[in-house]
C-alpha cells in the first residue's frame, strides 16, 4: 500500500486523469448533450496519435504540425463516420461506431510499412533510423522539470511536467465546452437527444446538429490522442482496444453525463482506479500476481458502471430528474 | 409572390398526392386547396389517413406521387426542417414535448433565426445573448397566454397531458408560422380547456392571420370554428364542404357508423 503515499504515484494518476478527462469530454458532448452513443471513440485517439508518430518519424514533420494534422484528421474521420452512419438510430449507430474503431485498429495493425504494425511506432521506418516522435515536446517537458528541480528535487519528473501541461488544457477545454453547452445550439441538441420530429418540425436540421456534435467530440478525442502520444512516447495497436472507449464512458457516467464540470473529479477517480489496482496488495488480492491484479481494473470499472446505472443514473453531479423524466 | 397572392389567395395547394408503404396506401390521390387565413378541419375515422396526410404536408414522409405547393413553391421533395422554415409548421398527435428541457426552453428553441443556433454564433456572445433575452420574453408572453407561466422553469416532463397540448401549440406559434397543421389538438383535453383552446385559435387567426388546417375526430368540436371540413376515409377524401353540409352527408355518416340499413 505504500505506493499510495508516493507523490510519483499521484502525479501519474493526475497525468492519466487529465488525458482521459479530455478524452471523455468528447463523449460528454456527444452523449450527455446530443444523446449520440459513440462506442468507437478510441478510434479518434488512435488516429491522431498515429498520425503524429507517422508524420514525424516517417515524413520528418515537425511535431506541432503533425499534432495539428492528427486532430484535423480525427475531426475529418468524425465527419466521415457521421456522414456514413449517423442516420442510423441510437443503438445501430453505437454498433457501427464500434466497427469504425476496429477498422482503424486493424488498419494500423496491418499496414506495417507505415504504422509499424504489431510492433508499434518503434517499427515505423524512419529516414534517419530514429523512431522517436516526442523530441519537440520533450524539450518543453525537460525545460519545465529543470525549472522545478531546484525547488522539489527528484519529484520533478516528466510525469509532473505532463500534469502541468495537460491540466491547464483540460481546464480550458472544460470551460469552452461548458460555454458551448449554454448556447441555444446546445438547447436544440438536447432536444434531438429525445426526439427527432419536434426539432425538425420547428425548422432545425437535426442531422446537421448531430454531425457537428460528432465532429466536436472527435476533436476532443484527437486532442486526447496528442497528449496520450506524448505521455507514453510509444504507440502500439493494443493501446487502442475497445476497452479504452469504455474507460471514457466510465468517467462520463461517474461524472453524470449532462454535467461537464463533474469530469474533473471523475477523471481523477478513474486515474486512481487505473493506476492503483496493481498496487492493491492486501489479502485476498495478494493471492494474485501483479499483472493479474492490473486486470482487476477492468472488473472494477465494469462494476462501477453497473452500480452507477442502477443506483445513481445521474452520476455524482447530474440532476436525477434530467435522467429519469418520461 | 405578391402577385400570386392577389390572383388567388391559396396558401396550400395539394395536387393528387399519394403515398404507399409496401402494399399499404394511407393516402390516395388527395387534392385540395387551402385559402389564406381560412380554418379547415380534416375529420375521419381511425386509419382514414389524416395523420399520414400531415406527415406528407410537413415533409416527414415523402409523397409517392403528386405535388404540394406552399405559397407558390413546390415543397413535396424538400426536407421537413426547410418546410418548417418556410412557415408551414405542425404539431403532433398526443403533443410531443421535450421532457428534459424546461417549459420555457421548449418554447425558446422554436424561435427562428437564432444566431446562437449556429456554431459560428458561439463567437458572437453579444448577439446570442440579446436574442436569448428577446426569445425568453416572447416565450413568457406565450406561456401567459395559455396559463403555463408558473411552470416556465420546470422540466416539461412534469406537465399533464392537457398542459403538454398547450405547450405544443405555443411552441409551434413561436416558430412564426404562416400556416399551422394541428394534429388532434383537442383529443384527451377536458371540455373547458377545449373551449379555451378554440378561443386562442380564433384570436390567432384574427390577429396574426394564420391559416389553420386541423385534424379532429369529432365533428361537433370543430363545427363552429371551421369554415370548411374535409372528410377522409380509407386514404381518400369522401366529402369536402361547409361544416353544415358535411353533417348531412350520407357518405360521411356511412364512414363513421357503417352503412345505414336501406329499409330504415
Amino acid at each position: 500500500m505504500e505506493a499510495f503515499i508516493q507523490p510519483g504515484f499521484w502525479i501519474f494518476v493526475l497525468a492519466l486523469a487529465g488525458i482521459y478527462g479530455i478524452f471523455s469530454l468528447g463523449l460528454q458532448i456527444q452523449y450527455g448533450v446530443g444523446g449520440i452513443m459513440n462506442f468507437g471513440h478510441v478510434g479518434m485517439m488512435a488516429v491522431s496519435g498515429y498520425t503524429i508518430a507517422v508524420l514525424v518519424i516517417k515524413y520528418e514533420w515537425s511535431f506541432w504540425w503533425a499534432a495539428l494534422a492528427g486532430v484535423i484528421l480525427a475531426a475529418f474521420l468524425g465527419a466521415l463516420l457521421g456522414l456514413t452512419t449517423l442516420r442510423l438510430s441510437g443503438d445501430y449507430f453505437a454498433i457501427a461506431s464500434i466497427a469504425f474503431a476496429e477498422i482503424v485498429r486493424y488498419w494500423i495493425l496491418n499496414t506495417d510499412n507505415v504504422t509499424g504494425g504489431t510492433q508499434g511506432t518503434l517499427a515505423i521506418p524512419s529516414p534517419n533510423g530514429f523512431a522517436s516522435y516526442t523530441d519537440k515536446p520533450d524539450v518543453i517537458l525537460t525545460w519545465i522539470s529543470d525549472r522545478l528541480y531546484p525547488i522539489i528535487g527528484d519529484e520533478a519528473s516528466r510525469d509532473l511536467s505532463m500534469v502541468l501541461i495537460v491540466w491547464p488544457f483540460f481546464g480550458l477545454f472544460i470551460w469552452l465546452s461548458s460555454r458551448l453547452q449554454k448556447t441555444s445550439w446546445a438547447r436544440v441538441l438536447r432536444a434531438t437527444r429525445e426526439d427527432d420530429d419536434v426539432p425538425r418540425s420547428l425548422g432545425k436540421n437535426v442531422f446537421r446538429f448531430r454531425l457537428q456534435t460528432l465532429i466536436i467530440g472527435s476533436v476532443f478525442g484527437g486532442l486526447a490522442g496528442v497528449f496520450w502520444s506524448v505521455q507514453f512516447a510509444l504507440l502500439a495497436p493494443e493501446d487502442f482496444l475497445r476497452i479504452v472507449t469504455f474507460y471514457g464512458w466510465m468517467i462520463l457516467i461517474l461524472a453524470g453525463a449532462t454535467r461537464v464540470k463533474g469530469l474533473f473529479v471523475a477523471a481523477i477517480f478513474f486515474g486512481f482506479l487505473y493506476g492503483a489496482t496493481r498496487f492493491l496488495e492486501f489479502w485476498p488480492l495478494s493471492l494474485l500476481s501483479s499483472p493479474e491484479r492490473a486486470y482487476l481494473r477492468v472488473f472494477l470499472i465494469g462494476l462501477v458502471i453497473v452500480l452507477l446505472m442502477v443506483k445513481r443514473p445521474q452520476g455524482l453531479f447530474g440532476k436525477r430528474q434530467e435522467m429519469i423524466l418520461e | 409572390m405578391e402577385t400570386t397572392k392577389t390572383l388567388n389567395s391559396s396558401v396550400l395547394d395539394v395536387r393528387n398526392i399519394s403515398v404507399s408503404f409496401g402494399g399499404v396506401k394511407p393516402v390516395q390521390d388527395v387534392s385540395f386547396t387551402i385559402k389564406e387565413n381560412s380554418f379547415t378541419s380534416v375529420i375521419g375515422p381511425n386509419g382514414a389517413g389524416k395523420t399520414s396526410l400531415f406527415n406528407l404536408l410537413s415533409g416527414m414522409n415523402k409523397v409517392s406521387s403528386g405535388e404540394i405547393i406552399f405559397m407558390g413553391e413546390a415543397i413535396h421533395s424538400i426536407h421537413a426542417h426547410k418546410i418548417a422554415q418556410k412557415g408551414l409548421v405542425r404539431t403532433f398527435q398526443g403533443a410531443k414535448v421535450i421532457r428534459r428541457l424546461t417549459v420555457a426552453e421548449n418554447l425558446m428553441m422554436a424561435v427562428k433565426g437564432n444566431p446562437g443556433d449556429n456554431l459560428l454564433g458561439f463567437f458572437n456572445p453579444r448577439a446570442r445573448k440579446s436574442f436569448e433575452v428577446k426569445a425568453r420574453e416572447e416565450a413568457m408572453r406565450r406561456l401567459d397566454q395559455v396559463g403555463l407561466t408558473k411552470f416556465a422553469d420546470e422540466y416539461a416532463g412534469i406537465l399533464s397531458g392537457g398542459q403538454r397540448k398547450l405547450l405544443d401549440l405555443s411552441r409551434a406559434l413561436m416558430a412564426d408560422p404562416k400556416m399551422l397543421l394541428l394534429d388532434e389538438p383537442f383529443a384527451g383535453v377536458n371540455p373547458t380547456l377545449v373551449e379555451k383552446l378554440l378561443t386562442v385559435l380564433a384570436a390567432l387567426r384574427k390577429e396574426q392571420s394564420i391559416t389553420f388546417l386541423l385534424i379532429e375526430h369529432d365533428l361537433e368540436t370543430v363545427m363552429n370554428i371551421s369554415d370548411r371540413v374535409i372528410v377522409m376515409a380509407d386514404g381518400k377524401i369522401i366529402a369536402d364542404g361547409l361544416p353544415k353540409s358535411i353533417y348531412e352527408n350520407d357518405l360521411v355518416i356511412d364512414a363513421y357508423l357503417g352503412s345505414r340499413r336501406k329499409d330504415s
